[in-house]
């Protein structure tokens, strides 16, 4: 920012960066020192928790370990959904389902629904394949478009794969004819999958080396799958792809004629996001041991997207915070639970209302008046109508002036 | 001056919106090295050949060929990668990117950085990084002592000055062998003006071609070679700016049937 | 073969009725959508909201035994219910999370708009029931049976058919041939035009909600008295359905809306009929991808630009 003049009296540094708004307090709460910082003393709060009840009383450890747990998985799903609603501006209204399908995925070839049980890297590249396949199938469509179809499709297919997976208990019945042996059974159907197979990880990874699963060890997994989310959209935004994301978002015909295949980064962001809510999905079930329909509800998204525009849209540390918020709060204040979601649509609807960007978001929502009045452009009509706007100027009057005097004045006389 | 080979070369380009004709026939040649002004009253379908040539529209007849090299079915960001870098009459910065991430996305297309190269640090990826961002000061070059100090500003906190050089600047990151200005003077006091006029020039100095939409004629007339005349979507004059100023057709054209007779 | 034309008209005449409905909750949508370019997503809930209403008056007489009562009003009575409080949770809606975001970019009102129909759907099943609510249409409506041939149509059935083309033919003539409709035809082709031209904008899209969401409210308790049963979740899948009608007949372009409804009803009808009732809900989606590769304006629409 520009040189400071000396001030008399000195400001402390807290209520300068207080002020600093937003944008500072993005940049202060990514840098690397702080994240890894703050990865650390995540990590160590299992311990921390289990000197508590060791030392005490009281018996929560194991309970709040689940609650942080489910934190950490909700705050990966923020920052994948941050991703394509955040960075490159797109409504995937169906995001939950593409958490669901890597559940599915999982449970499909790590348990005894198809007597498949492979090892963690097949069945991760099992699941990345699956889901993106589902990502193409719904953005290829959508996405050369503009962003009200995509909405409507991927509300839609949410909804249809929900159906789909659960009348898969059975074969499928097409025009008479039964598609598979009579005790096919892909999905569970209702019930879901169970006994889904643990995570076996690698001996060489920190803090689990085969040890028991237990309940913190997925919360490491979580935390360790938040942290490279985190970093990969950190190394994206600050290059030329998170650049073309936010380019589109900000003036798609703009970025169209500074050479961004809009199509293709669309594409990007959306089967990232997907993928990675894929994986997330992996990890939950085997965490949970089941793969089940609920995880499709579109409470879920709904609920992610609180998470998402109360921290800040655009905002990575802000989707961790709001995840953890709306996890943890129905757990502080027990009546919320009932009425948890009521309360929640209502809190995402005054947001919108009053404080869009939320607690720590740099993407603007409101009119940008101040610039003209640039103006989200799809259709060559509206181009053409934005482009014969008058500048923002009143100097037509002046100008015709001008030009009738340059055009009409005799040639001076030598 | 100009070579006189031609950079751009546009024949017969028609376009219609509905019943109406915007642009009607349109023929032009642009010449390495020249600037060329297009001129016309409101509404003359100026910034629609643009937004023809750009790729942003799509003509139903005619052809734009950049160094012989036809654009017409080409998509926008493909024609931009050929060599046009354009501005537009109501600045389309990108608010909530800094000035120097707009110049950045100048360079979006000749710079092999993609996600895997991101995370990875592959070495490829951060060389072209780094060329990108040194490519930032050179954009800024002619104007430096403008931007400079605003570079890691968001762009909606500029003034409309300083938002219409970043504008610039990131046209200019990109490289392009022809540089489409739609209305760069446009509400600029008349020290901006000069300063503008002096900056088309030494753009023009260092290589480029520069095919501009201007309404304000002082500034038309000093700094083009030519001067190319449209209302109602065709073509109704083109010659030196002396010749086209006193045209019977052109003054009729910004001021009735009565002031051309007078 | 056989099995085909056999049971063809069947499937086509249930195809009509569902169809019907679709059509009368997607002209919500395209109203709006043609005035404010924005995708109302609460529209479902608002018709899942007039069916419960209706419900509740259903319930309010019958268990309270008023037998004197012709059901012929008691019906009435619901449908009024339903239209008007419908109508005017749409006008609400409007007022409170649209209105203050009408300048905003795209993004917000759609995202406002699902939090709504999270709101809708959240407080019905936790304030009313979880589980469906049954609608006494045995005692109110007449349980017979229209058979011509081989096909049978319960009575229910053919008034939701009848009601829904009548109200949409009254649509129909109210915004084509009246002089507020040319304001709302005039406001959705350009709301700043229209200020200018003196069209109170604010009103008209007041009265586009409320219509809009009246309709839905109407189809709500039509729904309700034809399947005897009302739930929080019947607002989204219809809700999709009606979303992919729109589409599919052109958004914004209000015969599209109709025609695009009872095309899609039928289609499902025969897909289901003939392929899979268990994947009948699918054939809407596959319609809907199918138009966004093919024809992404719809059958009405006009031709999006090529996008390069």
């Amino acid at each position: 920012m520009s040189a400071h003049v000396a001030d008399a009296e000195p400001v402390h540094w807290l209520k300068r960066f207080w002020e600093s708004g937003p944008y500072e307090w993005n940049r202060a709460l990514t840098k690397p020192q702080v994240l890894f910082s703050l990865l650390i003393v995540a990590s160590a709060v299992p311990f921390v928790l289990q000197y508590v009840e060791d030392n005490s009383a009281w018996t929560g450890a194991e309970f709040w370990i689940r609650i942080l747990t489910t934190c950490a998985m909700y705050a990966c799903l923020a920052v994948a959904l941050n991703l394509v609603v955040g960075y490159a501006g797109l409504l995937n209204l169906g995001f939950i389902a593409f958490f669901a399908i890597g559940s599915y995925a999982y449970a499909l070839v790590a348990s005894d629904q198809l007597h498949h049980h492979l090892p963690l890297w097949s069945a991760l590249v099992t699941v990345v394949a699956v889901t993106l396949g589902f990502a193409l199938l719904v953005g290829i469509p959508s996405l050369r478009l503009r962003g009200d179809y995509l909405a409507i499709v991927t509300l839609a297919f949410g909804l249809i794969i929900r159906e789909i997976t659960i009348d898969l208990d059975r074969p499928p019945v097409l025009a008479g004819h039964q598609f598979g042996p009579s005790d096919f059974n892909l999905t569970g159907g209702t019930a879901g999958i169970h006994m889904v197979d643990p995570l076996q990880l690698p001996p060489w990874v920190p803090l689990i080396h085969g040890a028991a699963l237990q309940s913190r060890t997925y919360y490491w997994i979580f935390l360790g799958f938040l942290a490279i989310s985190v970093f990969c959209l950190l190394r994206w935004r600050g290059a030329r792809t998170g650049r073309a994301w936010v380019a589109i978002r900000e003036d798609e015909l703009a970025a169209r004629a500074m050479g961004v295949n809009t199509f293709k980064y669309r594409l990007l962001a959306f089967c990232t996001s997907a993928v990675m809510a894929g994986i997330v999905g992996l990890i939950d079930a085997a965490y949970i041991h089941n793969a089940f329909p609920g995880s499709f509800d579109i409470q879920g998204t709904v609920l992610v997207f609180i998470m998402v525009v109360l921290g800040g849209l655009g905002s990575i540390p802000g989707s961790i915070v709001g995840a953890t918020l709306v996890t943890i709060l129905p757990f502080v204040l027990q009546q919320l639970v009932l009425y948890k979601y009521v309360v929640f649509s209502i809190v995402l609807i005054v947001l919108m209302i009053f404080r869009p960007q939320g607690l720590l978001g740099i993407v603007s929502i409101r009119p940008r008046a101040a610039m003209g009045g640039t103006v989200e452009l799809l259709t060559a009509e509206s181009a053409i109508e934005a482009s014969e706007l008058p500048a923002v100027t009143d100097r037509d009057a002046a100008d015709l002036e001008s030009a009738s005097g340059a055009i009409v004045a005799p040639e001076p006389k030598p | 001056m100009s070579d006189g080979t031609p950079v751009l070369q546009i024949r017969g380009l028609t376009c219609h919106f509905g019943g109406l004709t915007a642009v009607d026939r349109f023929d032009v040649d642009v010449n390495q090295g020249e600037i060329v002004s297009l001129v016309g009253p409101n509404g003359a379908g100026k910034t629609t050949v643009f937004n023809l040539i750009s790729g942003i529209l799509k003509p139903i007849a005619g052809s734009v060929q950049l160094l012989g090299r036809e654009l017409v079915r080409q998509p926008a960001h493909r024609i931009t990668h050929h060599g046009i870098a354009r501005t537009f009459q109501n600045i389309r910065v990108f608010p909530q990117l800094t000035v120097r991430e707009n110049i950045l996305l100048g360079t979006h297309h000749w710079t092999r950085s993609g996600m895997l190269g991101s995370v990875t640090f592959w070495p490829g990826t951060l060389r072209a990084e780094r060329a990108a961002q040194a490519e930032v000061l050179t954009a800024i070059d002619l104007f430096r002592e403008r931007l400079e100090a605003r570079l890691d500003d968001p762009a909606f906190s500029l003034s409309y000055a300083n938002r219409r050089r970043t504008e610039i600047a990131r046209a200019l990151a990109a490289r392009p062998k022809l540089l489409l200005l739609d209305e760069p003077a446009a509400g600029m006091n008349p020290y901006e003006r000069i300063e503008m006029a002096g900056l088309i020039r030494s753009m023009r100095d260092r290589g480029l071609t520069i095919f501009l939409i201007e309404h304000h004629m002082p500034l038309v007339m000093e700094i083009s070679d030519r001067v190319v005349v449209m209302d109602h979507g065709a073509k109704i004059a083109e010659g030196l700016p002396k010749e086209v100023r006193s045209n019977p057709r052109v003054v009729e054209a910004y001021l009735g049937r009565r002031a051309a007779s007078a | 073969m056989d099995y085909f034309l056999q049971n063809f008209p069947q499937q086509l005449v249930n195809g009509l009725e569902a169809g019907s409905l679709y059509a009368l909750i997607a002209l919500g949508y395209t109203l709006v959508y043609g005035i404010l370019e924005m995708l109302n997503f609460a529209h479902g809930d608002v018709f899942m909201v007039g069916g419960f209403l209706g419900a509740g008056v259903a319930v309010l007489f019958v268990h309270n035994g008023v037998a004197s009562i012709p059901p012929a009003l008691i019906v009435a009575l619901m449908v009024l219910a339903a239209m008007g409080g419908s109508g005017l949770l749409g006008v609400g809606i409007e007022r409170i999370a649209y209105r203050p975001l009408r300048n905003a970019n795209r993004l917000a009102p759609l995202i406002t708009a699902i939090g709504v129909s999270l709101l809708l759907e959240s407080v019905v099943q936790v304030q009313i029931s979880p589980a469906p609510v049954l609608v006494p249409s045995n005692s109110l409506t007449p349980q017979i049976v229209f058979q011509v041939g081989n096909i049978a149509t319960p009575f229910m059935g053919a008034t939701l058919f009848v009601a829904a083309i009548l109200l949409m033919v009254g649509l129909d003539l109210f915004v084509f041939r009246t002089r507020f409709g040319s304001a709302m035809r005039a406001t959705a082709q350009d709301r700043e035009a229209a200020t200018f031209m003196g069209i109170d904008v604010d009103r008209v899209i007041v009265v586009t909600f409320l219509i809009g969401s009246a309709l839905a409210g109407v189809g709500g308790i039509l729904f309700g008295l034809r399947f005897s049963t009302v739930n929080f979740f019947m607002g989204y899948l219809l809700g999709i359905k009606a979303f992919t009608a729109a589409v599919i007949g052109g958004i914004g372009n209000l015969r599209g809306a109709m025609v695009g409804g009872l095309l899609l009803g039928v289609l499902e009808s025969m897909g289901g009929g003939f392929i899979s009732s268990q994947y009948q809900d699918t054939f809407a989606f596959l319609a809907l991808i199918l138009v966004l590769l093919v024809r992404p304006q719809g059958l009405f629409g006009q031709p999006l630009t090529d996008r390069a």
